[in-house]
């Protein structure tokens, strides 16, 4: 979960690192409020990347150069998103653009540290210096010490750049941070100064931390209804663009059959993986979510349960076939821990559960051409 | 032969009084495998079906010489769980859960290594040596004993591709869940060294998704000169960019983490890739007549 930029230089300055004395303008009326000196920039507040280089920032000299900026970005988009409210702060003149960033990546098994001497809107084209930390407490400032002075003459800058990448990696370990990115770090009078921040927190922390539940709940609202729904109750749920709904079990499966799906000219209309609520009420839902969406014209169950016991699955799936009041096909293939007792209760409810994925696939497909 | 679990391992479950750890009791023990003993936080249980409940990880051990655990509990617990079960003495243990913090997956694999502990999770089955031993929730009957070690970051792709291979005739040595999260007890680098020292694996299957740099590690391991042939899927071709499907890794954010990427890198470096579930079984066949030669 990517927090907007001015949330993540109040996280920053709550950990004293510098950054400028910016204000939040949720409506355009609110430059009138900005007591801060011009040139100012104005920057849209969005959690997608690549703001920059879609014009996000503007440089205005005056409060109407800044009124008119604020409404065109008002009205924009970036990358589908609108900005929720702009952050203005002063414009400053500095030395240097530095790009400073602390990352989680499985292949350390932890975090690393990213240096680039030259930070700014291009920096997917640097090769930036690694300091592979791994868990946080083995952060050695001497290390990265050593690897900065490869990149680095001014030495008294690598000391500022040393105890700022110690402070990030707090920032991660505190709130639950995956990334911490500050781009540019500014160089002003020799002082290091946040320019931007974008930092990700781990909604898997949100049972700890009250701003990312609460974060996360805001964000469902702006999900479509039906994913909201599902999402609110345990159900992992894309909508895509095609026509065969997919109730499955599992990321890797429902992936797999997916996949299966596209490769028989179908299109998948979702990825809805239940195993984390596979319950009677969990698959109710799924089947209420895909049977009330017109696009979708048959519906695959495929589940190849491990912890979900797939005798407990069947059961329900006939229960909720012999109360669905939609005339939507279904195609069955469930297999796992408990199938034998699941092939009996699906045989006695009447329904059949394919044995192969290939024939529950080629079902759907026979259906599908039928329509 | 096996990795990581074999008939002599005696197993402590953690959470043993919930649905999933009594699960275990009665599934574990049809395979074959001790489940000694159990721990039950918060309930008052002598017993689980016969297995007795500890109040500490370290008396289960001291009194059944637990060697193994599987920790059933949910996420908020499961960084002290586990690292209970560390400081107990198991060499191996298996933390299923998801939805766990990545910081406390980065705690959890430190202080494993620290203490020379294999920790496969989270967000894994768990492990499976066909006709010796599991320490897991895996459908047994999907596996038969042969010659494939076999990799995977999801669960149900591994009962599928492993139910498919059985019926093809193609069993395995060892079955390794090493889970969907972007840190990872044990990660696929480490899951194939395993299985390259295990004499037995003559092969190796891989089974990968989109996001992450595992599949990176599988084509270097392929790329040496020594390396077991290997065969892999990699599913998520149909996943849209930007999107996390379902596993915290799910995730294609660059070109690099996108299905055709990986593909391409694990063909350059040699390995049998399918294009898709059906054509996994003859891949793994391609891998396996390259044993040898």
């Amino acid at each position: 979960m990517l927090m907007i930029e001015h949330a993540g230089k109040a996280l920053l300055r709550s950990h004293g690192v510098a950054v400028p004395h910016g204000q939040l303008v949720r409506e355009t009326a609110d430059i009138e409020q900005w007591r801060g000196p011009y040139p100012a920039a104005l920057k849209a507040q969005v959690s997608s990347g690549g703001r920059g280089k879609a014009g996000g920032v503007a440089r205005v000299e005056t409060p109407d150069e800044a009124r008119a900026a604020a409404l065109r970005l008002f009205d924009s988009e970036f990358q589908g998103e609108r900005p929720s409210a702009l952050l203005i702060e002063p414009w400053l003149g500095h030395e240097r653009e530095l790009y400073l960033s602390i990352v989680v990546d499985g292949g350390y098994g932890g975090y690393a540290v990213l240096y680039s001497p030259n930070g700014g809107v291009d920096i997917e084209a640097q090769q930036p210096s690694v300091y592979e930390v791994g868990p946080a407490h083995n952060f050695r400032a001497h290390a990265l010490r050593a690897l900065l002075s490869r990149a680095e003459r001014d030495t008294a800058l690598v000391e500022r750049i040393v105890a700022m990448a110690r402070r990030l990696l707090r920032v991660a370990t505190v709130s639950d941070a995956l990334t911490v990115e500050i781009n540019p770090l500014a160089v002003i009078d020799g002082k290091l100064l946040a320019l931007d921040a974008k930092i990700a927190r781990d909604e898997a922390a949100a049972f700890r931390h009250a701003d990312i539940a609460q974060e996360c709940a805001h964000r469902r609202t702006h999900e479509a209804a039906r994913v909201a729904r599902a999402l609110d109750n345990n159900l992992m749920m894309v909508a895509l663009e095609g026509e065969i709904g997919l109730i499955s079990g599992g990321a890797g499966m429902t992936m797999a059959v997916m996949d299966m799906i596209a490769a028989a000219g179908m299109r998948p209309a979702c990825f809805l993986d239940c195993s984390s609520n596979p319950t009677p009420a969990g698959y109710r839902l799924a089947f209420a979510l895909l049977d009330e969406d017109p696009a979708i014209k048959a519906i695959l169950v495929s589940i190849f349960g491990g912890g979900t016991h797939i005798d407990r699955v069947a059961r329900t799936m006939s229960e909720i076939m012999r109360e669905r009041r939609c005339a939507k096909p279904v195609v069955f293939r469930m297999n796992g821990n408990g199938r034998d007792a699941a092939d009996a209760i699906m045989t006695q409810a009447g329904l059949c559960n394919h044995q192969r994925l290939e024939d529950a696939v080629a079902a759907v497909h026979a259906l599908g051409t039928r329509a | 032969m096996s990795v990581l679990v074999d008939r002599a391992s005696r197993v402590l479950i953690y959470g043993i009084a919930g649905n999933f750890g009594r699960f275990s009791v009665r599934d574990l023990a049809a395979y074959g495998t001790k489940p000694v003993a159990g721990l039950a936080p918060g309930r008052a249980i002598r017993d689980v079906d016969g297995v007795p409940v500890y109040a500490s990880a370290a008396a289960a051990c001291r009194e059944h010489g637990a060697n193994a655990a599987l920790v059933y509990v949910p996420a908020p617990m499961a960084l002290d769980a586990v690292l209970e079960v560390i400081d107990a003495g198991c060499k191996v243990i298996v933390y299923p859960g998801d939805g766990l913090p990545v910081q406390d997956a980065i705690d959890m694999r430190a202080a494993a290594r620290e203490h020379g502990t294999v920790l496969v999770g989270p967000n894994t089955p768990g492990v499976i040596s066909p006709g010796e031993a599991k320490l897991g929730f895996m459908p047994s009957f999907c596996y038969t004993p042969g010659t494939l070690g076999v990799i995977s970051r999801s669960g149900s792709l591994s009962y599928e591709a492993c139910w498919r291979l059985s019926g093809e005739g193609l069993g395995q040595t060892t079955v390794i869940g090493i889970g969907g999260d972007p840190v990872k007890g044990l990660n696929a680098a480490e899951a194939l060294e395993l299985l390259h020292a295990d004499a037995t694996t003559a092969a190796i299957v891989y089974l990968g998704e989109i996001g992450g740099s595992d599949e990176d590690a599988v084509a270097r391991y392929a790329a040496r000169p020594d390396a077991k042939p290997t065969a892999a899927l990699v599913v998520g071709a149909a996943a849209p960019p930007g999107k996390k499907m379902g596993h915290a890794a799910a995730l294609v954010g660059s070109q690099a983490d996108s299905q055709a990427a990986k593909v391409q890198t694990l063909r350059a470096a040699g390995v049998h890739v399918a294009a898709g579930l059906p054509q996994l079984a003859a891949a793994a066949r391609s891998a396996l007549a390259r044993v040898n030669k």
